[in-house]
């Protein structure tokens, strides 16, 4: 055992200095293999990312956007979707000027804010544990890149095979929708719509659910609820509505305070800038009179 | 002497020469250039001896004894393993702080940071590598040190003090690699000091148990706090509390020199202080040179190993909604481990360990046997044998190996795909999983062989406890591989079997695999190397197992 080890100083510093030379060489050799490693690395995480994004998937997704992201029919909205992931499908429509993966992440996180009238049954769920959700952040994070590897083949897709359903909460008729890719011009964009407003005439009931009416105006006088408090109240406005100004009639003064409501604004509302300018677009000509007949109806149907 | 002065004696070039041989003096606290010059080339140091000086004058040298007695420089005597612990620690302080830069101790961040240490760092891979390593190997050289102390007899009167810190250093080793374990923050990390922690719980009387247990962790579970708690223990408390019992214990260690090779002393004498002048090896040059070179051929054995033989791993973050399979101790606690799988927490976890280590540190007050020559020394050689045994004994226990709990189906996908690490499939990796459904009771005409061998593992892993588990009769093992995504496979496995009385059972499990997941070590060099040390000791461990 006593060979094992030199005493001689001269072979202990050929030792030192041979092994520096080795610690240093080897050292250089990682030096020049960082970048691929790193690369390597980098796209070995996203992929061990989109693997746990596909299991969160399956366990809590697949009810509603079905097994291969193609969504269930009136259930939930396809997401392997040629309309979902061009720029001039869903994004442009819900007027998003982020990122496609921000537009999921938020939508995962926070859900979809409940629509009245929406087409789905179910609201999409909060799923962040910050919105109350039962995920944390990094399960979101890695959900939403399992999703945005539909991408390709999503954008491989013809329109027959985007596996798409109309929606509803959005201006743009249902028929012109998964046309994204063919991109309509001003003016055709315009027509469509007029036509598909002649179709899809909405009676007065469902405007004032469907556009929120009352959130701030109330049907009934003195209602003791959260709605109905910040505009003026309707009980009686076929009384007050022919007096209120000088040569007009009640149906045009209730015609033009939902087309222009800052033109003639009720004492103490000086917050009617609140209320939306675009009913004229939103609204065809055809609902704005019923609702104008409605609302001055004084044993109106609710 | 002024400059002025110097230079008009000596001339420019003369002038310049003492000024630099002044700044070499200072800096080697008393050892001017021709001294060293005489020093290298061998020769014997003048007198009054000048090479003592750095002993007495420079801070660095100042704890170093001046000379050793030639005996004890024996690479074999100490074989440098409290010089390499004391290196260790070094080593690991300086890539903690590296690492410290990249890290920050939340739930939130602590795994993030981890994956961005590994793919945007350059160097922090091996930065993390070697921690790892180097802290692994801190333990076990910490560990062979006690070893020789105690087959030398190191502990006997004078030195009983020595090894008690020495214990005490034992300790705070283990401790400071277990809280730098809960760290990365993956399931690896969580759950084995979720386990270890728990053990803290079983301490009697209740109150006390529990209060260690939230005192620890910071909340009933870890989370944020524990990982605070955890990371403060880690980086400051530990290694100040071991730098100062590292000071206590070496100041022991001079004040008493190292003890002589037993049989060059009479029994019961202590002459390691006591070193005649043709016996003196001086520390200037001649240790010097012999530490330095050693602790450099360590450092490229280090980074040699640390850039083509180990990588530290990093399983799926940390979740305490689900506990994996086979949750294991840090190696060094698999003796405690395999303690806990046949006794109960408290005799376990806490009663055992605690006797052992007191008995540890009482070893020096037991042992009254004066001699430490080997042959006066048989019982406690062998009794020394005998606790390195069962240790090694606990530790196997403390494996997976040893008695399996899950069931048969469960362990069978656990083989070819576990829920954390590699197994085959995601060895072989996402190209060789041919799309298609492939059943162990079929065979089929497969050119891929790396498939072919997961087929066959599969089959093997079915039959093995078709033939040890009798209420797994006629089973059938499934597999569905099939597309997800682009670049994403999806593998479900399926079991089918009947039990002893014919009832049919079922279990299933879907895992996916992306292209770009390299599950198998396959980063900078590793590749060289790692993966034929792994299938060698997979079939060396095989062959032990004998399956
Ligand atoms: C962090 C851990 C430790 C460090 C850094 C350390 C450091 C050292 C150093 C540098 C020496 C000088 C002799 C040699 O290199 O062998 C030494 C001696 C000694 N150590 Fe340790 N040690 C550690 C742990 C331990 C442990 C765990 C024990 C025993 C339980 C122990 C017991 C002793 C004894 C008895 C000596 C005197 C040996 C003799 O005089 O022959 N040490 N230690």
């Amino acid at each position: 055992m006593h060979r094992l080890y030199t005493r001689s100083p001269i072979a202990k510093i050929m030792w030192g200095i041979l092994s520096s030379l080795v610690g240093i060489i080897v050292l250089l050799m990682v030096l020049v293999s960082e970048n691929p490693r790193m690369e390597a690395q980098t796209i070995n995480w996203e992929g061990r990312s989109i693997e746990n994004g596909a299991k969160m998937y399956a366990d809590n997704c697949v009810i509603c956007h079905g097994p291969d992201g193609q969504g269930i029919l009136g259930r939930g909205p396809g997401l392997n979707s040629y309309y979902f992931f061009t720029d001039t499908g869903r994004l442009r429509d819900v007027g998003w000027v982020g990122s496609l993966e921000d537009y999921v992440l938020l939508t995962i996180s926070a859900g979809r804010p409940s629509k009245v009238e929406s087409q789905w049954p179910e609201v999409m769920p909060t799923w962040d544990g910050k919105f109350g959700g039962p995920m944390r952040g990094d399960q979101v994070v890695d959900l939403a890149k399992f999703v945005m590897n539909w991408e390709e083949s999503a954008l491989a897709q013809t329109p027959e095979e985007d596996p798409f359903q109309p929606f509803e909460d959005v201006i743009k008729p249902m028929e012109f929708q998964n046309t994204a890719h063919i991109l309509l011009s001003e003016e055709e964009q315009a027509a469509a719509l007029e036509e598909y407003r002649a179709r899809n005439v909405r009676s007065p009931q469902e405007i004032w659910t469907g556009e929120a009416c009352f959130a701030c105006h109330n049907l009934e006088e003195r209602q003791v609820d959260l709605y109905g408090q910040n505009g003026p109240n309707f009980a009686d406005l076929y009384e007050r509505a022919g007096t209120r100004v000088e040569g007009m009639t009640a149906e045009e003064y209730v015609y033009e305070s939902i087309v222009s409501p800052k033109a003639h604004v009720v004492e103490t509302y000086e917050n009617a800038g609140q209320m939306p300018q675009n009913f004229a677009e939103k609204l065809s000509e055809d609902e704005i009179q019923a609702l104008v007949a409605w609302l001055l109806n004084p044993d109106r149907e609710q | 002497m002024g400059l002025q002065e110097n230079i008009r004696e000596k001339g420019v070039l003369g002038a310049v020469a003492a000024q630099a041989d002044d700044v070499f003096t200072r800096l080697t606290a008393g050892i001017d250039v021709g001294e060293f010059r005489r020093m290298m080339q061998g020769e014997p140091p003048g007198r009054p001896n000048p090479r003592l000086k750095p002993h007495s004058e420079g801070f660095l040298l100042h704890i170093k004894p001046t000379y050793y007695h030639e005996s004890v420089t024996r690479f074999t005597h100490t074989y440098r393993l409290g010089l390499l612990s004391t290196y260790l620690f070094i080593v690991e302080t300086i890539t903690g702080i590296l690492l410290m830069i990249w890290y920050a101790p939340s739930p939130e961040r602590a795994y993030v940071d981890m994956i961005l240490l590994l793919t945007n760092i350059p160097f922090g891979q091996f930065l993390r590598d070697m921690h790892r390593l180097g802290a692994e190997a801190m333990v076990a050289i910490v560990t062979l040190h006690m070893v020789r102390c105690y087959l030398t007899g190191s502990y006997k009167p004078p030195r009983q003090f020595t090894w008690f810190t020495g214990v005490l250093l034992l300790v705070m080793t283990l401790f400071l690699s277990f809280s730098g374990y809960l760290l990365p923050w993956d399931q690896l990390a969580f759950w084995a000091v979720t386990i270890g922690t728990s053990m803290a719980e079983a301490v009697p009387p209740a109150v006390v148990g529990e209060t260690v247990n939230l005192l620890a962790r910071g909340a009933p579970d870890i989370g944020a706090n524990g990982l605070l708690r955890f990371y403060l223990l880690h980086v400051l408390f530990l290694p100040l509390l071991l730098i100062l019992f590292f000071f206590v214990h070496y100041y022991k260690v001079v004040h008493f020199g190292i003890s002589l090779p037993a049989d060059e002393e009479e029994v019961g004498e202590d002459t390691a202080n006591r070193v005649p002048a043709d016996k003196r090896v001086y520390y200037l040059p001649d240790v010097l040179v012999d530490e330095t070179s050693f602790l450099t051929v360590m450092t490229a054995l280090l980074i040699v190993l640390t850039v083509f033989f180990f990588q530290a791993p990093l399983e799926h973050i940390a979740n305490p909604q689900s506990t994996p399979l086979h949750t294991v101790a840090p190696w060094y606690f698999y003796w405690l481990q395999g303690l806990l799988k046949i006794a109960d927490k408290f005799i376990a976890g806490v009663l055992l360990p605690g006797v052992l280590l007191v008995l540890l540190m009482a070893i020096p007050y037991l042992d009254y046997n004066p001699s430490r020559r080997g042959k006066d020394r048989k019982v406690a050689i062998v009794a020394g044998i005998v606790a390195g045994a069962v240790m090694i004994i606990w530790s196997w226990m403390g494996t997976p190996e040893y008695a399996v709990e899950g069931a048969p189906s469960v362990e069978i996908v656990q083989d070819v795909m576990p829920e954390e690490g590699s197994g085959l499939s995601r060895e072989i990796g996402y190209k060789h999983l041919p799309l298609g459904v492939w059943r162990t009771d079929e065979e089929y005409d497969v050119h891929d062989h790396e498939f072919l061998e997961l087929l066959h593992e599969f089959e093997n892993s079915v039959d093995y406890y078709r033939r040890t588990d009798p209420d797994f009769n006629a089973p059938i093992g499934i597999l569905t591989i099939s597309q997800a995504q682009p670049s994403l496979k999806k593998l479900h496995w399926e079991i089918t079997w009947f039990d002893a009385e014919g009832t049919p059972g079922n279990y299933e499990k879907s895992f996916w695999l992306h292209e770009d997941s390299l599950y198998w070590e396959q980063y900078g060099w590793k590749h060289l190397f790692l993966g034929q040390v792994a299938d060698g000791w997979k079939s060396l461990s095989g062959a032990l197992v004998g399956e």
